[in-house]
């Protein structure tokens, strides 16, 4: 190693620049080969999205086969809601147009741990003109019921106001105007 | 909530669109403060590195002499710190190690990557100035020294033992070539964070094009005041004596840059409350309801008024040696935790206001998380850790009677 000093920083500078080259080749190694086919991305990617299979559908197509419950729902507050937000992602239930599976049905305090995810006072990043809010269980002291009543005890889960707004009727306690 | 509440009330009193602020509507994403300690660390501990710099590159490129006793050591201190700048960013992220992905792809519209970048040429031509400003120590070390330090000198000088004139000089002007470049690359690296959170256009706090100035200068001044401070403690605890030139020299360059820093500061304050733009009523409502105690009081009256009035006060009257060292390391202390503090109220408290316009949500540091208090002060010991290693290597100060 008989170099003179300004030789040895020379061959640091060119020691940077073989860096900066193995840089570049470790780079086009590691990137996967579609990557900026299409844009700033791997454009494998958009196969591969499109490859997983669907697992929701949308209202009208449980519609087709539960006219009942979708005549109700349709006229109801709750029109604007998804049936897979409470019953289940579509794909479990049916495939190809074949029912192949029976979605869980809440029951009892099922029912009122899933009002509660979207009625609950507790949320507090929540206007009350969009969602109703009630805490639990003063609504059902207030409500003057027991407080072991679930809330499909009152409310029908598809329009929530259903049997109220009958109820109300019925006794002419309808409130004017 | 309650006290969120009830100082967002004191807010709307001062600002008069009570209804509004009062009804406390925080959109649920914005809840939860994302960027929290770890962040408010990573423009700390960057402004810290830039601040040394600056003292350092007085003395290399600009020659001021009266700096020659804290130049080398601002240097190590500088690369102590640097070596733990992503550290926070890193210990932010879910996945540590994607931060690679980040910098194999650069997109220009990733400031991230382009910090990335910035940070390792900073690190480099950092490195590299420390190397050649000690050669010639390390050169005289390396023929006392024994074992692996022996082997480390060797490594780091080159395996050199040429000291020629002819061989310093060429250091000589290598050393001003690279703080040359140094500069803008430590002014950039500064100002790079700042453009990252000037660069957010959703939040009406950050996104003034003032941001990387006001850091850029509290950056320096954080800087300079860690340095006087490391170096009147650092010398009292060994019991060497204190270069009064030069402690007055860094306090004259941190009255400059902390009057430039502080009335850039009150200027984005005061470009707000003036020009009344799209969010306006929001920042005021930050700044005298959530963000009340750590702005007005403990950021502009206790961390920059008291020490803008100290500074006067040494600047005017002619103080003795031992009184000014003390009001030195007093104010350097003020300032260090001044722009903390600042650093705090613009990451955590940029996010303490919600998109909705309409509310103000709050922010509780955990001691126990990933981002917690005991996880900071952990991430803020590591750099002197770090600094002691290197002042085992590299001899802190120049001997004196040269």
């Amino acid at each position: 190693m008989g170099f003179s000093y300004k030789m040895r920083l020379i061959l640091v500078c060119l020691g940077i620049f073989v860096m900066a080259w193995v840089g570049f080749l470790f780079k086009s190694l590691l990137l996967p080969d579609s990557f900026g086919l299409y844009g700033h991305f791997r454009a494998d990617a958009i196969t591969e999205a499109v490859e997983v299979p669907v697992r929701h559908g949308t209202n009208s197509s449980c519609f087709k086969c539960h006219p009942f419950e979708a005549k109700i729902h349709k006229a109801g507050l709750h029109s604007t809601i998804s049936c897979e937000f409470c019953h289940g992602p579509y794909a479990d239930h049916v495939a190809v147009d074949k029912k192949t599976g029976t979605l869980p049905v809440k029951t009892g305090k099922q029912i009122t741990t899933l009002c509660l995810r979207c009625h609950n006072t507790q949320i507090m990043a929540r206007s009350e003109e969009v969602i109703k809010t009630v805490a639990m269980p003063d609504h059902l002291r207030n409500q003057q019921v027991k407080l072991t009543h679930d809330c499909n005890q009152c409310h029908h889960v598809h329009a929530p106001l259903k049997y109220i707004n009958r109820a109300k009727q019925i006794t002419g306690l309808m409130e004017k105007g | 909530m309650n006290t969120a509440l009830a100082s967002t009330a004191f807010a709307s009193d001062s600002i008069g669109s009570a209804t509004m602020l009062l009804s406390n509507y925080v959109f649920p994403n914005d809840l939860h403060v994302h960027w929290s300690m770890m962040i408010v660390l990573y423009p700390y501990i960057t402004g810290l590195v830039d601040g040394a710099f600056i003292i350092a590159a007085l003395y290399y490129l600009f020659g001021v002499k009266s700096l020659r006793p804290v130049a080398r050591f601002s240097l190590l201190f500088a690369l102590a710190f640097l070596c733990c700048a992503t550290l926070p960013l890193l210990l932010h992220l879910g996945r540590p190690e994607r931060n690679f992905n980040m910098l194999l792809t650069p997109n220009p519209s990733s400031a991230m990557a382009g910090f990335g970048y910035i940070y390792a040429v900073s690190m480099g031509v950092l490195g590299f100035i420390i190397l050649l400003v000690y050669r010639p120590v390390l050169v005289e070390l390396r023929s006392t020294s024994q074992g692996w330090l022996k082997v480390l000198y060797r490594v780091i000088t080159l395996d050199s033992i040429d000291v020629s004139e002819k061989a310093l000089e060429l250091d000589a002007k290598i050393i001003r070539f690279l703080v040359a470049i140094g500069i803008p690359v430590a002014a950039v690296l500064h100002g790079y964070v700042g453009f990252i959170f000037g660069g957010v256009k959703a939040n009406p706090t950050w996104s003034t094009p003032l941001m990387p100035v006001i850091f850029l200068f509290s950056a320096c001044v954080s800087g300079i005041s860690a340095v006087i401070l490391a170096y009147i403690v650092i010398r009292k605890l060994a019991d060497q004596p204190i270069d009064h030139g030069c402690i007055i020299t860094m306090v004259k360059t941190l009255t400059g840059f902390f009057i430039l820093a502080f009335s850039f500061e009150m200027l984005e304050v005061f470009s707000h409350s003036y020009l009344k733009s799209g969010y306006h009523h929001m920042v005021e409502g930050l700044l005298n309801g959530p963000l009340a105690s750590s702005f007005w009081f403990w950021q502009v009256k206790i961390g920059s008024v008291l020490p803008l009035l100290v500074l006067g006060i040494m600047g005017i009257f002619k103080l003795r040696s031992y009184l000014y060292n003390f009001l030195a390391a007093g104010v350097s202390g003020i300032l260090l935790v001044q722009v903390l503090i600042m650093r705090w109220n613009v990451v955590i408290g940029g996010q303490l206001m919600s998109k909705s316009a309409r509310g103000y949500t709050e922010f509780h540091p955990l001691w126990f998380d990933k981002e917690g208090i005991i996880a900071v002060i952990i991430v803020m010991a590591i750099p002197f850790a770090i600094l002691f290693v290197l002042g085992k290597i590299f001899p802190f100060w120049a001997p004196e009677n040269k």
